[in-house]
């Protein structure tokens, strides 16, 4: 035989669960950012949108390795003047004298933004942008090509109010504007 | 024919007021004020903002507009499953059937001459019954697994809380001894509001608003975490928006019963009044603005309740508020015993 239920109480909860609306109606308790006009200034390392540095990085393929999603996509570069370097079609004929390496290219599509690549990388290469929020519209944005990947995405709200979050005793959270 | 002339001035102007004041165009103002205000309590509760993007100046109370403007100029997309004729007709019909029972509700003395009915308040109710039917229909003919089951789940609760909705207008015809709103309104004009001659009844028939208008904690045909859009997941501009409309005009119609039944109608405008002015548009704003309020408060739901589980409606339409209708219908004999 099932376990008999007691019957709950109809009235009091539901009485209670109006009041209590009701107050949060006559007395809002805000929480929320009025997003696009106003945004949240974050750490510097907060994890966003990063890019690599040319220069820097040795092409040690670790960070492609390391991507949980496997957003990475190591592309062949060969080594020019001054460290950068260029397109893998570019390269001379005397296939000897070039340098081969690797960079590193990432699918914002699959990227988790776990910073694995950034910590796991030997060198530093990495750099955040300190971007976070951006919309693609179109699949292809999605995945820059290497050159389009060492200019990220810019800020669309620069102009947006920054402001840092606080915590308050009797709010919750509250907003002052970014010092 | 010279003498038919000012007969046809007398009808149209007749039919200009039935669709101006109790009708069409404050349905589209109210359904736009109370959609906004709907979303703008649940955010104020819920710690958000609310709709504010467009027109910030007052709070962005022209989101609903430009959801409107939105809905009208979207491609219209006919599944090729689906069971063409049913899926273009029925919404329509559901949105006709709520908005035909709003003929039948007099908003004035005035208004009852110009449809001299005695059966209005069964007519009202009889209309808005219907259109659940409508909407199992919208279901149906989708032939999509979330419509089907928004449907089910509509049949469900449709069959458990018809009854308590029955007996509580019932419970006011015994009361007011009448089957027609101005003989009910004249009933509370000489006594108490039906509110407190019979607060069952009132109760019942709050509840079953609830559930028949699918506003929270009964929204459990469109359960939007569950079903997508229940009923209307597949379908798309202008009949999404009427199928989105429709349960905010079923709400006024609603609304407008209980301020007639349970408020005192239009209490401090006189009874009976001859002329558009007095008879109509005072009353009816009287009315309206009564309407305005039981809807204001039952929109506020949505920001305290979650959804009851089907089970839990089901059970809850055939033991507490069957037995809140029953008492109220036997609450309403004892009064008029004790009254004779
Ligand atoms: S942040 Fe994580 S997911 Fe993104 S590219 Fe680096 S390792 Fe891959
Ligand atoms: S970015 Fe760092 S980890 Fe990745 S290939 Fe270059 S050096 Fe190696």
């Amino acid at each position: 035989m099932s376990e008999v239920r007691k019957p709950r109480d109809p009235v009091t909860g539901h009485i209670k669960a109006l009041a209590k609306g009701f107050k949060y109606l006559i007395e809002p308790n805000r929480m929320t950012l009025d997003y696009p006009a106003e945004t949240m200034k974050l750490p510097p390392n907060y994890r966003g949108f990063f890019t690599v540095d040319d220069v820097k990085c040795i092409g040690c393929s670790m960070c492609e390795m390391v991507c949980p999603p496997e957003a990475i996509t190591m592309v062949p570069r060969i080594v020019g003047s001054g460290g950068k370097t260029l397109p893998a079609e570019s390269a001379p004929q005397d296939q000897k004298a070039a340098k081969r390496t690797k960079r590193p290219v990432v699918n914002w599509g699959k990227c988790i933004f776990c910073y694995f690549c950034v910590d796991v990388c030997p060198v530093d290469a990495f750099r955040p942008t300190g971007v976070h929020d951006v919309a693609f519209y179109t699949d292809r944005e999605y995945r820059p090509t290497y050159e389009e990947y060492l200019n990220p995405p810019e800020d669309p709200y620069k102009s947006s109010k920054k402001v840092v979050s606080k915590a308050d005793k009797k709010r919750g959270v509250s907003y002052e504007p970014a010092p | 024919m010279m003498e038919l002339i000012p007969l046809i001035i007398w009808l149209i102007q007749d039919l200009l007021y039935i669709v101006v004041f109790p009708g069409l165009v404050t349905i589209l103002v109210l359904a736009i004020v109370i959609i906004w205000l709907e979303r703008k309590i649940a955010a104020k509760v819920q710690m958000r903002f609310g709709p504010l993007w467009v027109s910030k100046r007052i709070g962005g109370a022209l989101q609903s507009v430009a959801d409107l403007l939105r809905f009208s100029f979207q491609e219209f997309i006919v599944p090729e499953k689906s069971d063409r004729w049913a899926f273009i007709v029925a919404p329509g019909l559901m949105f006709a059937f709520s908005m035909i029972s709003l003929i039948f509700i007099p908003v004035g003395p005035y208004y009852s001459y110009l449809f001299p009915s005695y059966y209005t308040i069964l007519f009202s109710v009889g209309m808005i019954i219907i259109t659940p039917i409508f909407a199992i229909l919208v279901g149906w003919s989708s032939d999509n697994k979330f419509s089907f089951i928004g449907a089910l789940r509509e049949a469900f609760l449709l069959i458990s809380y018809e009854v308590p909705f029955l007996l509580s207008v019932a419970s006011m015809i015994v009361l007011y001894r009448t089957f027609n709103y101005v003989d009910a309104v004249a009933y509370q004009f000489r006594g108490l509001p039906g509110l407190v001659l019979n607060p069952l009844a009132a109760l019942t028939l709050l509840i079953v608003m609830i559930r028949t208008t699918g506003r929270f904690p009964f929204d459990i045909t469109e359960a939007d975490s569950e079903l997508v859009m229940g009923l209307f997941t597949e379908y798309s501009a202008l009949f999404f928006g009427i199928g989105m409309a429709t349960p905010y005009v079923e709400l006024y119609a609603f609304s407008l019963i209980f301020s007639l039944l349970f408020l005192g109608g239009w209490w401090p405008a006189p009874l009976y009044a001859h002329g558009p002015i007095m008879g109509l548009i005072i009353p009816g704003i009287v009315v309206v603005v009564k309407a305005f309020i039981v809807m204001a408060l039952l929109v506020f739901l949505r920001a305290v309740y979650p959804r009851y589980r089907l089970d839990q409606a089901i059970r809850s339409g055939w033991s507490y508020v069957l037995l809140l209708s029953v008492l109220s219908v036997l609450l309403s004999f004892g009064e008029v015993m004790l009254l004779r």
